[in-house]
């Protein structure tokens, strides 16, 4: 056979290494290799619609668990993969490298996504005694009227605004620690520090100890400043912008160090270029550092903007919402949808609504920026 | 295990000149009615084992360990020993679901337990959750159908969602005898651990609101010269109802103690996981709850809130109206700002709270008012709202009090998923009766644990002082726990499905009214529409049912 072949003959010879892979299997074995995969699909459905027939309570046979299914999938799996190199021989070879990463995505993506659509037109409150029940797009209507639900994405407006203030200060940022200063590699590690602490970590250290009314030394700086009641937490804007600020103190590194990578990947020419032609300091950021950059600038934002809607620890852990929702934010309302109330149908509709919301706003983000960084380029 | 067989015998055959002197009186007694004999021995042995745990390692001489969670285990055994032969569970697998809050419960647990393990032939495996992950992990296994644990430490609000569902095991008689479960105080006996008649939680808490004031404050002479300077006809002294609170804090407004800002009562307004309701439910509950209705918080025959109701718009309203005279940052407080980083640290002069305040203030090193604490049931009103009439009622007898009984403290269950296996049912009956024996209970209530009193015999106040408690201190402390126990008027824990599902949604909505976006009444009603939409979800009828077995009506 010529496959045994191939692997036998060392060293392989050019020829043979960039032969054509169309190396087409036999009738016969096309025909077994369909029939395998035939059969198992036929095997695993067959076994899927036992046991869909027996958790919906109409037939008694069938088995106690989902298990079974679950082990059917890779056994499945495999015969597919089998199949492929039977029917389509070297062809399905190749599939072979990427099948596993198909079926796992299936498995892990794909599935649990449909699955959680599903559950989101459920009426499922964990602690109903009927167990869940089908009702369509209640959720999604109920959700419409959900005044938390809308106040939360209101304050995530806020939130996803002030991303462009943090990225205008990790941008200065990162031109000082681009520019020829003493100690520039200390100071490079010490302003990573806050984006290697954990959310949490940073919420009790900054929020609940350095910010607390009674003994923060924030708050004690405060009151020498003359603010009689620094209370960072007690009203809704104060709030909001200190919950904010919390946030951009851990993220900002983030945005500065990749935009530092950038300023350091372009080429100084431009820059002595512009120098040469008698820019100035601001003029030569306006018109050539900042171009330049745009492309890099808006990968980060985009990026930060995917961190900044999942915003939740630092709300949680400080100000539980508060005061008055205030600083509620749409995965923080979902967590106590979840898990304080084990709503769990509504819960993972406006998971689902928020999801949609997101790849919808990111498209069309990355549909704008491709525009922009294509004319800048 | 002759080790400690001899060890048990030990004081039963010995007993101390101190236990002898300190049960002279009760077997003075026995003697003369002639039943001094081998009951007396019991008795001395029990007097004397309680007397020996309860210094282990002895009040103020360092937390607890392991080891001494073991001995008290390996001490208590008697019980067990009794009804149990050496061995007779060889191979028997156990799983015990709990908290591990503070490196307490499950760990106090698995100390207790391993004597039992060594003697009964057992092995136990441990599901620990914190307190956060503890809901979700329980509504998760029930409503999955995956209940993977034998024996469950659980709240006795969620006795709904498990015994209501047929998920717990019912207690057998021997393990009722074995507990003493008559020992309990009355509001833990049934219908609370019971669901239908039947009875399944072994008790190892008792939990409600007591109100902790300051004594220095309301001592003060300064103070009470500035009262009645103020014009006030009364007294300067503790609020007895919620009208002297009001009025305390807002006087208490501007005015200094020791050089410090001095703050009356303080309120919890931020939202604490559903926990934070009790602490406006403490305020409402003398206002709400009529001494001829069991039910304050739903009507009983159709589920209807009454959060929205006078008396507990009233009370939400007394928050509003208190808010401007307490800390500027109060709105960012839950129950465990106010209590451990505002009033233990000197904060503030009356608060409600579970037991642990009382516990640390005079343990805990962070605590600077361990001198000047004492307590008491919670305030009272001098009117009395009747959801029957509508009308508000002056009792003849005085202010209207009903302290708060929140929550209704820890027990062990165990899972019906062991009746099918005789052995493993009566290897889980008997640790679940071990942890909630009446000896253990006492060095829990004791020392460290997470749990409070909560049977008759916890409230020998010489025990308390012979382990190293301060006689007076302790008097106060638990006699505003028995007081509230065993108060005719108490306002119970309705032991629903969900309950916290309710308590979380209304914290919510308070949030929003404390923080001024809705007046009380809007707010009110807002928390009765969400929660009706949550009875129909859960299934009103069914609630309405278990609603009224959690009353007893």
């Amino acid at each position: 056979m010529r496959l045994i072949s191939m692997q036998n003959s060392v060293p392989v010879s050019d020829d043979l290494h960039h032969q054509p892979a169309a190396k087409r299997a036999r009738g016969s074995r096309k025909i077994a290799g369909r029939a395998l995969v035939l059969l198992a699909s036929l095997g695993f459905l067959l076994v899927l619609f036992i046991q869909i027939l027996h958790t919906t309570g109409t037939s008694t046979a069938g088995f106690s668990d989902w298990r079974p299914i679950l082990i059917a999938y890779p056994v499945w799996a495999v015969a597919f993969g089998i199949g492929q190199v039977l029917t389509r021989g070297e062809r399905g070879q190749r599939a072979l490298f990427l099948l596993p990463a198909v079926f796992f995505t299936v498995a892990v993506v794909i599935f649990p996504t449909i699955f959680g659509i599903y559950i989101a037109s459920l009426d499922w409150n964990l602690s109903s005694i009927e167990g869940p029940r089908f009702s369509g797009f209640d959720n999604v209507r109920g959700m419409l009227n959900d005044t938390y639900y809308w106040n939360a994405l209101g304050n995530m407006v806020f939130y996803t605004a002030a991303v462009l203030g943090e990225y205008a200060i990790a941008f200065g940022l990162a031109l000082l620690l681009s520019a020829e200063i003493r100690a520039r590699k200390f100071f490079r590690v010490v302003f990573l520090l806050p984006m290697m602490l954990s959310p949490v970590a940073v919420s009790w250290m900054i929020g609940k100890s350095l910010m607390e009314y009674r003994f923060g030394p924030a708050a004690t700086l405060a009151r020498y400043l003359g603010w009689d009641n620094p209370a960072f937490f007690a009203s809704p804007w104060m709030a909001r912008f200190s919950i904010q600020a919390m946030d951009a103190w851990v993220s900002i590194p983030f945005i500065m160090i990749i935009l530092l990578a950038g300023l350091q990947a372009m080429p100084k020419e431009v820059q002595e270029a512009a120098k040469v032609d008698g820019a100035n300091g601001w003029q030569s950021f306006w018109h050539v550092t900042f171009p330049i950059m745009l492309p890099v600038s808006i990968t980060v934002l985009i990026i930060r903007i995917i961190f900044k809607l999942k915003l939740a620890d630092l709300v949680i852990n400080v100000t539980a919402g508060g005061p008055g929702g205030a600083t509620d934010t749409v995965s923080s309302f979902i967590y106590r949808v979840y898990r304080d109330r084990s709503n769990v149908g509504y819960g993972t509709a406006l998971a689902m609504v928020y999801l949609l919301m997101i790849i919808v706003l990111l498209t069309v983000l990355l549909r704008l920026s491709k525009r922009w960084t294509q004319k800048i380029v | 295990m002759v080790k400690q067989q001899e060890h048990d015998q030990h004081p039963a055959m010995h007993p101390s000149r101190r236990t002898v002197l300190k049960s002279a009186a009760g077997a003075a007694a026995l003697g003369t009615s002639g039943a001094l004999g081998a009951f007396s021995e019991l008795a001395f042995a029990q007097a004397n084992l309680r007397a020996e745990i309860t210094k282990i390692p002895g009040v103020g001489k360092g937390a607890p360990t392991d080891a001494d969670w073991q001995k008290v285990g390996e001490l208590c055994l008697g019980p067990t020993k009794a009804s149990i032969k050496e061995g007779e569970f060889k191979g028997v697998e156990l799983s015990f679901m709990g908290l591990n809050n503070q490196n307490l419960h499950n760990l106090l647990f698995r100390g207790f337990l391993k004597p039992w393990e060594a003697y009964t032939g057992a092995r136990i495996s441990w599901i620990d959750l914190a307190q956060a992950d503890y809901n979700p992990r329980l509504q998760q296994a029930i409503a999955t159908g995956t209940v993977d644990f034998d024996i469950l430490e659980m709240g006795a609000p969620f006795e709904g969602d498990v015994c209501g569902k047929g998920l717990a095991s019912e207690m057998p008689d021997w393990v009722k005898k074995q507990i003493d479960v008559d020992d309990y105080v009355d509001y833990l006996k049934p219908p609370v651990g019971t669901w239908n008649g039947k009875t399944y939680r072994v008790t190892i808490d008792g939990d409600c609101h007591n109100f902790n004031y300051r004594t220095d404050i309301f001592s003060d002479p300064t103070l009470a010269k500035a009262w009645k300077d103020a014009g006030n006809s009364t007294d300067w002294g503790v609020p007895k109802t919620w009208q002297q609170v009001q009025a305390v804090t807002k006087f208490l407004k501007g005015k200094k103690i020791k050089n410090q800002n001095a703050f009356g009562y303080l309120d919890a307004p931020k939202p604490w996981g559903g926990f934070g309701f009790y602490f406006l439910g403490s305020r409402a509950s003398a206002y709400a709850k009529h001494p001829d209705d069991k039910a304050w918080l739903f009507d009983i025959d159709t589920m209807k809130p009454r959060i929205n109701n006078p008396a507990w718009v009233r009370a939400i309203q007394d928050v509003i109206d208190a808010l401007p005279f307490e800390p500027a940052d109060q709105l960012n407080a839950d129950p465990n700002t106010t209590g451990f980083q505002q009033f233990l640290a000197g904060i503030g002069s009356m608060i409600p709270w579970w037991g642990d305040i009382g516990q640390v203030a005079k343990a805990s090193d962070t605590s600077v008012i361990g001198d000047v604490v004492a307590f008491d049931i919670l305030p009272g009103s001098d009117d009395v709202y009747n959801s029957k009439t509508g009308k508000w009622d002056k009792l003849s007898s005085g202010p209207n009090h009903a302290p708060n009984c929140a929550y209704l403290g820890w027990g062990v269950y165990v899972m019906a998923r062991v009746n099918g296996d005789e052995k493993k049912h009566k290897a889980a009956w008997s640790a679940a009766a071990h942890l909630g024996g009446k000896d253990l209970s006492l060095w829990m209530v004791m020392y460290p644990s997470g749990f409070q009193a909560h049977r008759t015999s916890h409230f020998l106040y010489d025990e308390w002082v012979a382990a190293g408690y301060d006689r007076k201190y302790i008097t106060s402390y638990l006699n505003s726990q028995l007081a509230s126990y065993n108060h005719p008027n108490r306002a119970v824990e309705p032991r629903i499905p969900g309950i916290f599902q309710y308590y979380s949604i209304a914290e919510d909505e308070l949030t929003k009214i404390f923080a001024g976006k809705v007046d009380a009444q809007t707010g009110a009603n807002n928390i009765a529409a969400a929660w009706e939409k949550l009875t129909d979800q859960i299934g009103r009828e069914r609630q309405i049912g278990l609603y009224k077995a959690s009353l007893g009506v």
